[in-house]
């Protein structure tokens, strides 16, 4: 903000002081400044200012005014003045020239007193000098929250979740080690024993081959991590034979019977269905065992 | 156990039923080398009234299969080539005025045969695929007031070159949906390419071809492939798979939720059940398994569904989105 004080003197006797102050001093062509004009003088006297509202020509034009009065001190009033104006042109533009009337109560003029400020505003212009439309009002600025202050909350909360982070994959690993300990074929062989006593109690057969087949290809899956759930028994055949899995025959045999049974109708009877489960314990009770390398 | 029994008797029954089909598939590979799985398809299209829709560059053996395939199975064959300005009359027929005795008579079009070759299907205008489609669907045609049904069997299978789009008309999707199966015609093997080289550089006269078809053969099969079991597990399966083609998510395949346009119709429920029974009789088997719908599934599907532009921009295939329904649905 540019503060200039033009009058000081007691001119007439009744103006003690004019400042005129203006901001910014440095502007884009079409932006606006904000220009007050403070005159103090006797608290019986009425002030008004001339020239401010004829600016056409000049590379100056009002957009706004306002006026407000205070008691400065006893019989001493402060009238200011507050303008915003368009500035236009380029270059260095002088402030406009203004004049302040002093009237009595009786609205008589007593002194008509000219100023020229001798501040300038430096415009910038851009491509288009002799633009004459209003640039739009630039939003107010956000107060800046100091980089100190922002500093330790950010530090804490990437602290925090970093923490969280390795939290959840800590827990994760664990999930994961503990699940890949459960050995798949002791699991299975859980299950049919189960299958057993349920065929014992008096399921019927067809479904005791549902089930089998279930657990069968459940082990599979886990066992030698091939896709069986979603695998026809074609499929099955086509991985195992790849991996060269032992017992492949028996494997396939149960998988075939199982087919029988749930797709063309087979109707085992309960003893069958018990060689089955027991064909397919040793299956698996086969595939736990590790082999040696060099076999 | 009864119907155990019932089904192994089947079993026999369609073993000897289908000897014919090796008959025919020995002569088949006197001429064609290669393209089993094509030649298996139209096997199975044949064998439940179905009509196929080839799609494969030029060059690949299509009329040739198609041609072996007629002779080897004792049934007429036409060969129509689709052109821009080809009227539906050139392939159903017209009404031809006799002046000697001042009448109008039904002169049948080449449509009147039992295996069509319906060459760049897409090459003429919408009148006329119609006029074709129609007589698929139908199995009849109206030449003038008179109606004629079309000889049994009648299996058209049209071809499509996937290289050239320009001058030709697109068959609509409802359209497309008639097809039983959309066979993808595959360039031969190193091997194979080397045999046809070998056989097909000479002068001497091809092979000849020996009709081993009795005219009941096909009848008698198609009436023992009405009687092929097949298990509600399986027949869930089968819906289990088109569904999934509509509503992915409740399939766990969240993934093709956006890449998917528009899914599988009711039409292809129907295909893929008829589909997968003629494959179990090509088979000798008196039941379907999930292997027999998995087998054709590709074919079956692979025009019905309609990938959308998330798929296009990734360059998903229709074949890519019913590999990844087949994994996720879980096999009974």
């Amino acid at each position: 903000m540019v503060t200039v004080s033009l009058f000081s003197a007691e001119a007439s006797g009744a103006l003690s002081g004019v400042t005129v102050s203006f901001k910014p001093d440095s502007i884009l062509v079409g932006d606006r400044i904000h220009c007050a004009i403070g005159v103090r003088h006797s608290a019986n006297d009425l002030v008004s200012l001339e020239g401010l509202d004829s600016l056409s020509a000049s590379p100056f034009e009002l957009v706004n005014r306002k006026q407000s009065s205070a008691v400065v001190s006893p019989g001493k009033r402060q009238e200011r003045f507050d303008f915003e104006l368009a500035v236009f042109g380029s270059g260095r533009q002088p402030l406009p020239r203004f004049t302040v009337v002093l009237r009595n109560s009786q609205g008589k003029v007593i002194s008509r007193e000219p100023y020229r400020p001798s501040s300038a505003v430096f415009v910038r212009s851009l491509t288009d000098s002799t633009m004459r439309e209003l640039r739009p009002i630039k939003p107010p600025l956000k107060p800046m929250i100091p980089l100190l202050l922002i500093l330790p909350v950010l530090l804490g909360v990437f602290g925090i979740a970093g923490i969280v982070l390795l939290l959840l994959f800590l827990l994760k690993r664990t999930v994961r080690t503990s699940a890949e300990k459960v050995d798949p074929g002791q699991v299975a062989q859980r299950k049919l024993r189960k299958l057993g006593s349920r065929l014992s109690a008096g399921m019927p057969p067809p479904e005791c081959y549902e089930e089998l087949s279930n657990i069968m290809r459940t082990f599979l899956e886990k066992h030698y991590r091939i896709r069986a759930l979603e695998a026809v028994t074609q499929e099955i055949e086509r991985d195992l034979k790849k991996l060269g899995v032992a017992g492949f025959e028996s494997i396939m045999n149960l998988l075939a019977q199982a087919d029988l049974v749930k797709f063309a109708d087979s109707r085992p009877d309960a003893e069958e269905s018990r060689q089955s489960l027991r064909k397919a314990e040793e299956v698996i009770r086969s595939a736990r065992i590790p082999h040696s390398p060099d076999e | 156990m009864q119907h155990a029994v019932e089904l192994e008797e089947l079993g026999t029954r369609i073993t000897e039923a289908s000897r014919f089909i090796q008959k025919a598939e020995v002569q088949l590979s006197r001429r064609v080398i290669g393209q089993h799985d094509v030649i298996r398809r139209i096997f199975i299209a044949m064998l439940v009234n179905g009509h196929i829709l080839l799609e494969g560059v030029p060059g690949l053996a299509k009329t040739l299969i198609i041609r072996t395939f007629a002779a080897a199975m004792n049934l007429k064959f036409q060969r129509i080539q689709f052109t821009p300005d080809m009227l539906p009359a050139d392939l159903i027929g017209t009404m031809i005025y006799n002046p000697k005795d001042l009448e109008f008579y039904p002169r049948k079009g080449p449509v009147f045969a039992n295996v069509i070759l319906a060459d760049e299907i897409n090459r003429s205008p919408a009148k006329v695929q119609s006029a074709l489609l129609e007589a698929m669907q139908e199995r009849q045609v109206t030449i003038g007031t008179q109606t004629f049904p079309l000889e049994e069997p009648f299996l058209v299978l049209a071809t499509q070159n996937p290289i050239e789009h320009e001058g030709t008309y697109v068959l609509p999707e409802a359209q497309v949906d008639r097809f039983m199966m959309k066979v993808l015609v595959d360039y031969p093997s190193y091997d194979e390419e080397l045999e046809i080289m070998l056989q097909s550089a000479t002068n001497a006269a091809s092979a000849p071809i020996i009709p081993v078809v009795q005219a009941d053969d096909i009848a008698k099969a198609r009436a023992l492939i009405d009687l092929i079991y097949v298990d509600p597990r399986v027949q869930r399966y089968i819906v289990d798979l088109v569904v999934a083609s509509r509503k992915p998510a409740q399939y766990g395949i969240a993934s093709l939720e956006t890449m998917i346009e528009f899914g599988a119709s009711p039409r292809a429920s129907i295909f893929l059940l008829l589909a997968s029974k003629a494959h179990a009789f090509l088979q000798h088997r008196a039941y379907i398994t999930p292997e027999d719908v998995k087998a054709i599934a590709y074919d079956t599907l692979r025009h019905r569904i309609r990938p959308g532009y998330e798929a296009e921009a990734d360059n998903v295939k229709p074949d890519d989105i019913i590999r990844q329904i087949l994994q996720h649905v879980q096999v009974p």
